[in-house]
């Protein structure tokens, strides 16, 4: 009771007393604060954070699709599913590289292997971002829980490990969202039409065909093409097959962006069916597209979608082709 | 970051220069040779400001106005691709004022080269200020500083206090704001005004934020700073909010421009004082930058100032008829949309696109963008923000959390408000808004 008794004394308890008495205070704080929203972010139901635990934790579709908001907004699971006789579920969010791609599917991994992957491939996605870097704060939830996507975090700064010591940080500016994941009467979560991971998109586009000449951002980031390099990697090695589409987007492009030369040069290396609809004038109608011009809507995204579907279909029947020429050619060879 | 070592060089000759030619006016007796080294000072402070702050600007316009004469292409134009060096704006305008008080013989001129190197300078405030003053801050170094728990905690409070500002306010609105106003031509009148209402918090919160910061570890190691905040967006009327708002930029000028000025030319009786005031606006305006906005935002408060001055009776009229309240009320809330009226400006890269911006406020119509929990963090990061201002200002509550008799409360209250930044605050660009969906 000694404390007790010197707080109440008149005279000021000493900087070195007062400061361990605000340490303690903070750290009990911010593991109560941090507690209570952890179980706030566990307890989402739809919207996006129960996307993220739920491809994290529990997907076992057969086919994935990967990538960022053109991802998200041109594959419809449906088709896959009516068409190829596949679950599947599109783990793409708005605004990420390749290197939350490749969190997201080591965390996948780690529980089974899906059949197919579908990697969405934007252009600049290696340029180099920091704000790309930043937007991984998505993944930090769950920087304890899954070691295995650690290494992927600290890649934000070299101080990412150091803030992980505080409990609200993984939660950090989420806590009105969690809320309002939390309040059943929340409409807006509710009207969310989410097919398996789809969002469709429904506007229609203000803009026109137009045309860039840039030649895109020379400077490539190492760490996205490692990433790359790893996310092939892994599905070889986990015998994912994968294909890498370059999705439809209202704009010419003359010049090959140097992301996707290399990208592309990367997947010819590792025998990766690459599939580019960039370019593709049979996407060149203001109708297959959502306000902007660079995502899809649903009439076009299930167009686009159909015509991904075609691609491996095919692709999958010439592979049984050779499978097929190759084991007869052993048994006649025999 | 942008790191170029050898800009050091231009602070070190700053300080040389300004070092020796103090000493040089404080020694010599002729008054011609005082007048001169002065003179000489404000050339050579003045030069590198504008060589590395305005040069590109009065070079666009210099072959603008070459343009209209049909002489533009007579020679290419020079330009400079230099960085700004931080702080330079602050540590120039100190110099300045270090050096005009020793003419004026109100200081003496500082001999050891450490001290006024350090007065130039000390750490905290080279980035953002305060503008110091010499009579204010060398006679702080003079004296022996020791250790004070007292300074450690005062200043770590003020630190918390700025990072609240900076992180959960300021931050918040900015990823609002930069979206809102880069996307102008598709966002409606209401998102239009909300942003620009906004951002009025947002500048207030910036800078008195990064000034708590440096208030505050100043404060740390021993030293006070000039307060450079004092509620501006409570004030009563322009000229009050100048009194409240960057004070170490209104004072410095109000001191070493119109002051003088206005002694100048006293005999234009009020016209005298207006002059001034237009003068001492338009440097306040050019002092944020190198643009027309920034002179036409100095220009705007020179008329506000001009207005007052002209009304003064004829307002003081009307507040008598009207409820002290009322019209305190009404005073703050005119005060505040001048204010982020001429702040519409200020944003803007062009007064083209300030018109832009205004003209938009009006025809535009269309839903309120804002996402229900981006409107919460800002509004709740401001109104925490204002109700800490309206207290201190007002004392509406005998009740105070942060400043309460009992430290383990205060210890409480500022444990919580390092918990409401972490929860609240912007780390990084992961708080995008992705604006198209």
């Amino acid at each position: 009771m000694n404390w007790i008794s010197k707080i109440k004394q008149k005279e000021l308890p000493s900087l070195f007393f007062k400061t361990v008495v605000f340490l303690f205070i903070l750290f009990l704080l911010d593991f109560v604060f941090g507690t209570f929203l952890s179980n706030l972010y566990s307890k989402q139901k739809p919207g996006e954070f129960y996307r993220i635990s739920y491809v994290i934790d529990s997907t076992k579709a057969d086919i994935l699709i990967f990538g960022a908001s053109r991802a998200n907004h041109h594959y419809v699971p449906e088709n896959f599913e009516k068409r190829m006789n596949l679950s599947c579920y599109n783990t793409g969010k708005d605004g990420q590289i390749i290197l939350y791609n490749y969190a997201i599917l080591k965390s996948v991994l780690k529980r089974y292997s899906p059949k197919i992957a579908i990697l969405d491939f934007s252009r600049d996605e290696f340029e180099v971002d920091q704000q790309s870097y930043d937007r991984l704060s998505a993944l930090i939830p769950y920087y304890q829980s899954h070691p295995e996507i650690r290494k992927i975090i600290d890649l934000r700064s070299p101080y990412e490990k150091y803030k992980m010591f505080s409990h609200i940080y993984p939660y950090n500016s989420l806590i009105f969202n969690l809320i309002m994941g939390a309040i059943e009467s929340h409409k807006e979560r509710k009207n969310t039409h989410e097919q398996n991971g789809y969002i469709p998109l429904n506007e229609s586009c203000y803009r026109q065909l137009s045309e860039d000449t840039s030649y895109g951002s020379e400077n490539l980031d190492t760490n996205k093409i490692d990433g790359f390099k790893s996310f092939i990697k892994d599905c070889k090695n986990s015998n994912v097959q994968l294909f890498v589409v370059f999705s439809p987007i209202l704009v010419k492009f003359p010049h090959q962006d140097p992301s996707i030369t290399v990208a592309k040069s990367i997947c010819k290396e590792n025998d990766i069916p690459v599939y580019s609809f960039i370019n593709d004038s049979s996407f060149y109608h203001t109708n297959f597209f959502a306000t902007d011009g660079t995502h899809l809507n649903d009439k076009g995204a299930r167009v686009f979608t159909n015509q991904v579907i075609d691609s491996i279909i095919r692709d999958q029947e010439v592979n049984l082709s050779k499978k097929i020429l190759v084991s007869k050619q052993n048994i006649s060879n025999k | 970051m942008y790191v170029k070592v050898s800009y050091i060089f231009i602070i070190l000759f700053i300080i040389l220069v300004n070092y020796w030619l103090g000493i040089l006016i404080q020694r010599t007796d002729s008054k011609q040779r005082k007048k001169a080294f002065f003179y000489l000072s404000l050339l050579i402070n003045l030069s590198v400001l504008i060589f590395f702050k305005y040069w590109n600007f009065l070079i666009v316009n210099l072959f603008e106005f070459l343009g209209w004469l049909h002489l533009n292409n007579l020679v290419s134009a020079p330009f400079l691709d230099i960085a700004l060096p931080i702080g330079l704006s602050f540590y120039i305008f100190q110099t300045i004022g270090y050096i005009t008080d020793i003419k004026r013989e109100s200081i003496q001129a500082e001999t050891n080269f450490y001290r006024f190197t350090l007065f130039t300078i000390y750490f905290p405030k080279l980035l953002v200020g305060p503008i110091e003053r010499a009579n204010h801050f060398l006679p702080q170094l003079k004296r022996k500083i020791s250790f004070d728990k007292e300074n450690i905690i005062d200043g770590a409070k003020r630190i918390a206090w700025g990072l609240f500002k900076k992180l959960v306010v300021a931050d918040r609105i900015a990823i609002y704001h930069s979206k809102v106003i880069s996307t102008l031509e598709h966002q409606s009148r209401d998102t239009i005004l909300l942003a620009c209402v906004l951002y009025t918090f947002e500048i207030y919160a910036d800078f008195s934020g990064y000034t708590d910061i440096a208030l505050g570890t100043a404060r740390m190691f021993g030293f006070h700073l000039m307060e450079n905040f004092k509620r501006p967006l409570l004030a009563k009327n322009v000229s009050e909010f100048w009194r409240r708002w960057h004070i170490s930029l209104s004072s410095w000028v109000n001191d070493y421009i119109f002051n003088p000025m206005a002694l100048k030319y006293r005999d234009w009786g009020q016209r005298g004082v207006f002059f001034a005031l237009f003068v001492s606006f338009v440097v306040i305006g050019i002092w944020h930058g190198a643009a027309w906005t920034y002179v036409f935002f100095g220009v705007l408060q020179a008329i506000a100032l001009i207005y007052e001055t002209v009304t003064r009776r004829a307002r003081k009229k009307i507040s008598k008829k009207i409820n002290v309240y009322l019209y305190d009320t009404i005073s703050i809330l005119l005060t505040f949309l001048f204010v982020t009226f001429s702040l519409i400006i200020f944003q803007s890269q062009t007064i083209p696109d300030a018109f832009k911006i205004i003209g938009r406020m009006f025809t535009n119509s269309g839903p309120l963008y804002l996402y229900p929990s981006i409107g919460l963090f800002m509004i709740t990061g401001c109104a925490f923000m204002m109700i800490y201002d309206l207290q201190e200002e007002y004392r509406i509550w005998s009740f105070s959390l942060f400043s309460n008799k009992s430290w383990l409360i205060q210890e409480v209250a500022y444990a919580l408000l390092l918990i409401y930044i972490l929860v609240a605050g912007v780390f990084d660009g992961g708080q995008f808004i992705y604006f198209a969906f």
